[in-house]
């Protein structure tokens, strides 16, 4: 079908193209829109890029730059590039993708410009490629997803053409220093990860590619996923490697397990080989094993009690293809929940999980059908209850769903493993909204228009049906007075979501509202200054206005609070989870939310607490706890105020008309 | 591109981007002949241009002829219904054949132009002019009397046309008295006919020296929404029928060169019946299609067929081999928005991923409320579809009927 459409799509393309060539002067614009169209839809398939690569030459010539900047590849800018690739116009986005392309059949001598040599194209495509890195690396944020819609797929198989055909060497420092980045916050998926560091690793096995002295900082990357000890450094293969474990004794294997497990906690990843040493060593006793995971004396205590589980998993779950789960089952032991009483039993039902044919297919349109889809499943699951923080919402409007994963995960993992059980075995989820059960089967559509793909094992299958149970929740509010969250977030997220709900933003007006109790409210609630240093005891869901480097407001997006403490450096965060996919986003006037440095957890995003405060919109917190308004000076509130007012509020300040009416 | 000086010179009457693109990269001379409001966009292009206000012919009517006399123009070809008559007069002037103008009379009148087709002894439905809505009232039930229908039967539709204009411009359909209602007074006078069960398909025939040059069947797929080039070979195998009946019309209207664009139903034992002919390029792009299909650009075969100085072998040359040379099926399919609120245009995702569709001109609404059709309506824009099997043409025209392209 795909073939089909390519050859239906080029077919076309080539068509307008001609026209678009021939036309007069006077008629080119109106043929360009075609050619425009055409060359979008060619560019979101796979294979489009180098398709277009091929007709750059015709297309240039047809005139599909005339009348624009872009007719004078000389002057372009490699930084503004950025902008059309990020931006919502489809139009703006193609022609700089098609611009793109042509530099590169430039850059490739493919094509001799009248006005650009083979050199300058490639210095400005590599400057390109390593300006947008977080396109490279699938790492599309809030904003992107808001903005493009389907469009995004474009601006990443761009750059992934780009730097497969450029060469990585050219930008293969910042890469590693991205890979760093992300991997600190411990993603639970990270293919994207593993796909550049193989390339990385590709570039640094290949003879033809001169890395000079760049990607030094790749060796601990390429090495724990490739070879992380003695016995498989030189990546022989797990068929060799098994050999060679056969033939060890125990001192050795002692040696391979701890080599593993320091490479697993020092990065994230997990290795192939890694799954093979631990189905070997399991059969040598906990000793090795807990070794062979890294244990600290909890995960090992927990490893103890639970061995026949343990060794459950391992003996059906964790295999070469689903390595990552061994992480996920290391940090699972390390916090301890098997303690919990339904964890371990509903873990026990999830080794023998019956799938629904749904799920089934699911999973292995996502995955393939290498290991068996329960595996597959049980992989998920150990990440998800692992690394609580490390849900990802793919590139889907689901912030919501995600967030709802992440929480239960970490502060109710049993209703989790209930969740995952009913919509992965029934094909269904009920939950209750005031009283009233909603069905996922009968709510007919969520917030994400399609069946999203790119998500963990966990999230492909549960994640549907938490959206459109959210969004049926959503439809039973039509009507109310005020944001539909207050009532929403404590059915949909748990009971521990508190029931009172403040808000600064007024639903009919869009108009900025009573910010100073807002934020008085707020800092009683969670500043453990204001609260009696009253750490936060259960994650509440609350409302973040994103905002883009330039701090304007491009849409509202859920997250997590996690906690309220003062870092190592003296300042008050607020820890928190935020379920896009990279959470260390720069929110423009200085606002850049921190990943790493400054006291986060794997997975925590934190701000100090007014920055954070600046962007905030809704909050939860119990009634019952009613204490005093913060009594927050007047220096610090108009700080925050002030930030609301320069940023999302620019252009939602009540007018001041209005105001006066009222007084009169 | 080179003109030609020993080609006709062409004046075209309306404005058509289309059009005026096909006459620059053609080999003759021509000058478009347009409102005002064209100047300046001519000026800036440097396009050949003559200002004038088609409205109904009058005293000054003789003036643009003798202008275009003068200027050596040899030919006018109209774009538009409302400038069939104008061609009409122009050329009688231009080609010193007065009957020209009466014959272009005799095709902008919708009823006189059924009466000389069944003088013709061409097969047409039941149809009367109406005044007023008493007329149609009367028409209804005596088309349906004739029909045998009992009080209490549903009635057959009949169908009200506006005389004068192109295509589904003015056209309802009456099912009962009570619809009659809603038809403004000034809608009056209109054609009524009565509804004729069948397949129902236009024809685009270029004409040369009284001669059929090319013939082409567009098939409907559902009226007012859908088309495709050429036809499948379901209609195509009528093709002969259907030829027989062009020459007919030729004859019965007399016409020596240009292009028509008749309507017709076929039954289904076989019978045509004969809707209407327009005497100017067909509504809905199917030029565009043509060109898509068969690689020649129908504007400028109709300049071709017009220009008195063209020869028999140009023309011959020029036009592809029916059928057979078409490497493919070209459809189009008129959007209307379905819902009563929309604020954005979202091609359909299924479209966007069907490798038939081609291109779309659908521009984003400018007010919310979609205006209540009334008559069929004009549609906001056509969405192209290419591909190489007339079935799956078809099915997905169909589907689009389905389709929010407004939401």
């Amino acid at each position: 079908m795909s073939d089909d459409l390519m050859a239906g799509l080029l077919q076309k393309l080539d068509a307008a193209t001609l026209q678009l060539a021939r036309a007069p002067d006077f008629s080119k614009p109106a043929r360009l829109q075609p050619v425009v169209d055409l060359a979008r839809r060619v560019l979101q398939q796979p294979g489009g890029c180098a398709a277009i690569e091929e007709r750059a030459e015709a297309l240039e010539e047809a005139g599909v730059f005339e009348g624009s900047d872009w007719a004078q590849p000389a002057i372009l800018v490699p930084s503004l590039s950025g902008q059309s690739l990020r931006g919502s116009d489809a139009t703006l986005l193609v022609i700089e993708a098609l611009s793109e392309l042509r530099m590169l059949a430039v850059a490739k001598s493919r094509y001799q410009h009248p006005s650009l040599s083979a050199v300058a194209a490639k210095h400005f495509l590599t400057q390109v490629l390593a300006l947008n890195l977080p396109i490279l690396f699938g790492s599309t944020g809030e904003s992107e997803r808001e903005t493009q819609g389907r469009l995004a797929l474009i601006p990443s198989l761009l750059l992934q053409h780009l730097a497969a055909r450029i060469g990585f060497e050219h930008i293969i420092d910042e890469l590693i220093n991205e890979i760093w980045r992300i991997l600190q916050q411990r993603p639970i998926q990270v293919d994207p990860v593993k796909q550049m560091i193989t390339q990385i690793s590709l570039c640094q096995a290949n003879p033809e590619i001169d890395l000079g002295s760049s990607g030094q900082g790749a060796n601990r990357l390429v090495s724990a996923l490739f070879g992380p000890t003695q016995a498989c450094h030189e990546d022989p293969g797990v068929e060799v490697y098994q050999q060679r474990l056969e033939s060890m004794d125990t001192a050795a294997l002692q040696y391979e397990a701890t080599g593993f497990a320091r490479a697993m906690h020092d990065t994230g990843l997990v290795s192939p080989y890694h799954a093979v040493l631990l189905k070997q060593v399991a059969q040598h006793g906990d000793q090795l094993l807990a070794e062979a995971l890294g244990l600290s004396a909890t995960g090992r205590d927990c490893l103890l009690c639970f061995h026949e589980l343990v060794h459950s998993i391992i003996d059906n779950c964790l295999f070469p293809e689903t390595a990552q789960g061994i992480y996920g089952l290391a940090l699972t032991l390390e916090r301890g929940i098997f303690y919990q009483p339904p964890v371990a039993p509903a873990l026990w039902r999830q080794l023998g999980l019956e799938l629904a044919p749904w799920s089934q297919a699911r999973l292995s349109a996502a995955f393939g059908d290498a290991v068996p889809h329960r595996a597959r499943l049980m992989e998920g699951v150990l990440c998800m209850l692992g690394l609580p923080l490390g849900v990802g919402q793919g590139n889907n409007p689901t912030c919501q769903s995600a967030r709802a994963l992440s929480m239960w995960s970490y502060n109710d993992p049993d209703y989790l493993l209930q969740m995952v059980t009913w919509a992965a075995r029934d094909d269904e989820i009920v939950m209750h909204f005031e009283g009233k059960p909603i069905s996922s089967r009968e709510s007919l559509s969520g917030v994400a228009q399609t069946l999203p793909l790119d998500l963990d094992p966990v999230s492909l299958l549960v994640v549907p049906h938490l959206d459109r149970i959210y969004a049926e929740m959503g439809r039973h509010c039509i009507g109310r007075d005020g944001d539909p969250h207050q009532w929403i977030n404590p059915e949909f997220h748990g009971w521990w979501t508190g029931r009172g709900f403040r808000i600064n933003v007024d639903v009919g007006t869009g108009h900025l509202h009573e910010l100073e109790s807002f934020y008085r409210h707020f800092y009683a609630h969670y500043h453990p200054s204001y609260n009696g240093n009253q750490p936060v005891i259960h994650p509440q869901p609350a409302g973040i206005a994103v905002t883009d480097s330039a701090a304007r407001f491009i849409g509202w997006h859920a997250i997590t609070i996690i906690r309220a403490t003062v870092d190592p450096q003296g300042t008050t965060r607020v820890y928190f989870f935020n379920p896009n996919n990279d959470s260390g986003q720069d929110w423009g006037n200085g606002v850049k939310v921190s990943t790493a440095g400054h006291g986060e957890r794997f997975g925590e995003s934190s701000l100090a607490f007014a920055e954070f405060a600046s962007r905030l919109y809704i909050f939860h917190y119990d009634p019952l706890e009613h204490g005093a308004l913060a009594d927050v000076s007047e220096q610090e509130l108009n700080d925050v105020i002030s930030m609301v007012e320069n940023s999302w509020g620019a252009s939602r300040r009540p007018e001041p008309g209005i105001q006066a009416a009222l007084s009169n | 591109m080179n003109k030609d000086p020993n080609k006709g010179y062409i004046a075209l009457l309306g404005w058509s981007l289309n059009a005026v693109e096909a006459a620059e990269t053609f080999d003759r001379r021509y000058v478009v002949v347009a409102p005002d409001w064209a100047e300046e966009y001519c000026e800036k292009h440097n396009i050949p241009y003559l200002s004038w206000n088609f409205e109904r012919l009058n005293d000054r009517s003789m003036e643009i002829a003798e202008t275009l006399k003068e200027m050596g123009v040899d030919i006018a070809i109209p774009l538009y219904e409302e400038t069939v008559e104008w061609a009409g007069a122009i050329n009688s002037v231009l080609l010193d054949n007065p009957r020209l103008y009466g014959q272009s009379l005799l095709l902008r009148d919708k009823a006189l132009m059924k009466r000389r087709a069944q003088l013709g002894g061409i097969r047409v439905g039941i149809f009367e002019e109406a005044h007023d809505k008493e007329d149609v009232v009367r028409f209804l039930k005596r088309v349906n009397q004739t029909l045998l229908k009992l009080d209490g039967d549903p009635n057959d539709p009949i169908h009200l046309k506006a005389f004068d204009k192109a295509g589904c411009l003015g056209h309802r359909v009456i099912r009962t008295p009570d619809e009659v209602d809603s038809i403004p007074d000034e809608e009056f006078p209109v054609l009524m006919e009565s509804h004729l069960d069948g397949w129902e398909f236009a024809v685009e025939a270029w004409i040369h020296n009284g001669k059929i040059v090319f013939l082409n069947i567009s098939e409907y797929v559902t009226l007012g929404y859908s088309v495709f080039v050429p036809a499948s070979p379901e209609l195509e195998k009528y093709r002969p029928q259907i030829r027989a009946q062009i020459e007919k019309l030729i004859k019965a209207f007399d016409i020596e060169f240009g292009l028509i664009h008749p309507e017709y139903f076929v039954t289904s034992d076989g019978e045509m019946y004969f809707g209407e002919v327009a005497y100017r390029p067909p509504g809905f792009k199917v030029f565009e299609l043509l060109e898509r299909v068969y690689g020649f650009n129908a504007y400028q075969a109709s300049m071709l067929v017009f220009d008195p100085k063209a020869t028999a072998e140009e023309v011959q040359a020029f036009f592809p081999r029916e059928i057979e040379d078409a490497d493919g099926y070209a459809g189009c399919f008129g959007v209307y928005p379905r819902r009563r609120v929309v604020s954005q245009l979202v091609i359909p995702e299924e479209v966007e991923d069907n490798p038939y569709f081609e291109s779309h001109e659908l521009t984003p609404p400018l007010e919310e409320t979609v205006t209540k059709r009334t008559a069929f309506g004009t549609h906001w824009g056509l969405v192209y579809f290419r591909g190489d099997d007339a079935q799956k043409m078809h099915e997905t025209l169909k589907a689009q009927e389905e389709l929010d392209y407004y939401i």
